[in-house]
């Protein structure tokens, strides 16, 4: 049986990767990526899930050419990862917001939107534009040097998405962010996975994988010890979960004599409870709702930059 | 074209961030006090005109500028990959060549500038110096205290204004400072035309030695080979061992003269490191100015030369250590 559908061919292809970092007189210090393997398809938002150290920001240094292989063969959109014209269709968010502290957030985008074939005038509506989007419109003059850590984790981002990516590149998107603001990332990846993007993100903060990502792999010491689609991980299956509004006691116990002889068994009964970051959210959405107007930090709907194309306006890139 | 961009951008950066530093302010300021103080403190009565003036002004426009350069060009990209932005850059569409290119261009044109700025203290600072002066009216040694004072003055009207713009619109002091360095001596030097010695107006009677300015330029392609070499070196190496091998370089290359010279042909390895290791001697001809000697210009040109031969030379090699390089 043929399948109808053909295989899109995969925008990452990482074959067989080992890196092994080395010191002065070449002697190996350190194997932090050993036989990785893996596809990223168009479309996907890819997780990779680590604890630390395990190798998920070297893959990722390697797949843009700042690292070389020890050992085995990468492929970024057709190409090797050393090739400067496919930059042009990645945006990368290092694990540290690598900005120049002394340049204002909007002299920083401008900035790394010259380094692209963008004109002056493009380059002024994409910085509007993703400021908003970020939600630092009001900071858009005031230098770096002087933003908290999460403000400059957002021109981080802002800054990656300036050329409009087919491929984005996220090393630890949430870290430094507050609830709200990963709530934000977290919707914005969706948006923008929507929006035709492929999204490869690390992280070791599970809800964030778990949220947003389609594929996940799970990397210890370098190799891959679980991957698969999110649902497929986590799914059990020789179990269900009911929930019903609270009973008085009597109902209660009916009803759990009637489970009790069906089942043969010990049904198991808690009270759902939110998690800590839906409650979190909701205290947010509330106070938002009294005192949207003197507001001092950084704020946004989950907006999208509207010059963030969707992929079948893409123009194609050929290899 | 975009490369062309991408060049100028990274280029304008790299030197913003560089005269960002204070030390590189702190040096220029140095550097031009020095130059236009040591003609008025040091009495000097019995020598040849102007000669305490050229020779401390070259040697400081050389001793500072090199420390410029090389502290400059081994932090410049070494910071860049340690913090990061190296890394940001190139995962954008810049080809390695041209970031690294780009760094060198940066710091060249600090150098320049501060180049520009010591030259035109030197001969402020010749014109100050002692002179026999004879006219109608009066004969004897003179010092020239009004350009003196001008000189003086233009370092602390650019900290001044400085420090106005820093408070108007919050942007950083230093690189202002700097650039308003530049700006201040050459006003002064502009306005140094317009009197005579003892203070009268003379318009657009520039009386300068304009034998220093070649002597300058030499200095000037001096320091931007030593400006390759720490580029070249920074992309190895961190920023200690690259001033230090700099520093080292410059040792050798100064007596290389005295003790390599004579005997370069007697074997291979003597001739070899004499040829690898630039040869200041020919950057330095303060010496050849004194008793009214003239600098031919083909010898400038023919230094000019050998300086862009060996500076392409020392970039060629950065480019290849910078092209293998692992950026973290
Ligand atoms: N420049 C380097 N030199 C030597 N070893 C390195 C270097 N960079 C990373 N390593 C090593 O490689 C391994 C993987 O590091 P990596 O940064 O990829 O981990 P990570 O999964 O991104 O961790 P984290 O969650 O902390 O960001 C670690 O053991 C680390 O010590
Ligand atoms: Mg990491």
């Amino acid at each position: 049986m043929k399948s109808l559908q053909p295989t899109p061919t995969p925008i990452v292809q990482i074959n067989t990767l080992t890196k092994i970092f080395r010191d002065f007189w070449h002697r190996p210090k350190a194997r932090a990526v050993n036989n990785l393997s893996l596809n990223i398809y168009p479309g996907e938002i890819f997780g990779l899930l680590g604890p630390n150290g395990s190798g998920k920001s070297t893959t990722i240094k390697i797949l843009l050419g700042l690292l070389h292989p020890s050992s085995g063969t990468v492929t970024v959109l057709g190409s090797k990862p050393q090739n400067v014209i496919t930059k042009n269709e990645i945006g990368y968010l290092p694990e540290e917001s690598h900005l120049y502290k002394h340049l204002t957030a909007r002299e920083s985008l401008d900035f790394y939107g010259k380094l692209f074939d963008i004109n002056k005038e493009e380059r002024r509506k994409r910085t509007d534009e993703l400021l908003d989007m970020v939600g630092l419109t009001h900071a858009a003059d005031r230098m770096i040097g002087e933003f908290s850590k999460g403000m400059a984790r957002r021109i981080g981002l802002a800054q990656a998405l300036i050329n409009d990516p087919k491929l984005i590149i996220l090393d630890e998107p949430t870290s430094g962010l507050d609830p709200i603001g990963c709530r934000q990332v977290k919707d914005l990846i969706i948006a923008l996975a929507k929006r035709g993007k492929t999204i490869l993100l690390s992280s070791h903060l599970l809800a964030d994988v778990e949220d947003v990502c389609d594929q996940v792999t799970i990397l210890f010491n370098g190799s891959i010890r679980a991957s698969g689609s999110v649902t497929q991980l986590l799914e059990k299956r020789d179990s269900i979960r009911l929930t019903i509004p609270t009973l008085s006691p009597e109902k209660l116990k009916e009803v759990l004599n009637v489970i009790r002889k069906k089942i043969g068994s010990e049904p198991e009964i808690d009270h759902p409870s939110l998690n800590l970051e839906q409650f979190f959210l909701q205290v947010v959405a509330k106070a938002n709702e009294t005192e949207a107007e003197n507001m001092s930090g950084a704020a946004s709907d989950t907006k999208v930059a509207a010059f963030l194309k969707t992929e079948n306006q893409q123009p194609k890139i050929n290899n | 074209m975009l490369k062309t961009r991408q060049f100028l951008t990274l280029a304008q950066m790299t030197a913003v961030e560089a005269i960002r530093q204070p030390i590189c302010l702190l040096l220029a300021i140095s550097g031009i006090i020095l130059t236009g103080i040591t003609p008025l403190v040091v009495i000097y009565k019995f020598g040849e005109d102007g000669k305490l003036a050229r020779d401390s002004g070259l040697a400081f426009h050389l001793i500072f500028g090199l420390i410029i350069a090389a502290y400059s060009a081994s932090t410049s990209l070494a910071k860049e990959l340690r913090t990061g932005t190296a890394s940001s850059i190139l995962s954008k569409p810049v080809s390695r060549n041209t970031l690294f290119l780009a760094k060198f261009t940066g710091i060249t044109s600090v150098i320049i500038l501060f180049s520009i700025t010591a030259i035109a203290a030197t001969m402020l600072s010749e014109r100050i110096d002692q002179k026999f002066i004879f006219t109608n009216t009066m004969s004897g040694y003179f010092t020239d205290w009004h350009t003196g004072i001008l000189l003086l003055a233009a370092p602390f009207v650019a900290l001044l204004l400085a420090g106005i713009i820093n408070y108007i619109t919050r942007r950083p002091f230093e690189s202002f400072a700097f650039m308003l360095l530049v700006t201040c001596v050459l006003g002064a030097f502009v306005i140094s035309g317009f009197f005579d010695r003892i203070g009268h107006l003379a318009p657009l009677d520039y009386q300068v030695d304009w034998r220093l300015l070649p002597a300058g330029l030499l200095i000037t392609a001096a320091l931007i080979v030593i400006t390759a070499i720490a580029t070249t070196i920074s992309t190895r190496f961190n920023t200690v061992l690259t001033i230090t091998s700099c520093m080292a370089i410059l040792m050798i290359g100064l007596v290389a003269d005295y003790v390599l010279g004579h005997n370069a042909n007697s074997s291979y390895l003597t001739s070899g490191i004499y040829k690898l290791i630039p040869n200041w001697q020919n950057f330095w001809v303060s010496d050849a100015l004194t008793g009214g000697g003239h600098i031919p210009w083909n010898y400038v040109a023919t230094t000019f030369i050998y300086a862009a031969t060996y500076t392409a030379g020392v970039l060629c090699l950065g480019i290849l250590s910078f092209k293998h390089k692992e950026v973290t």
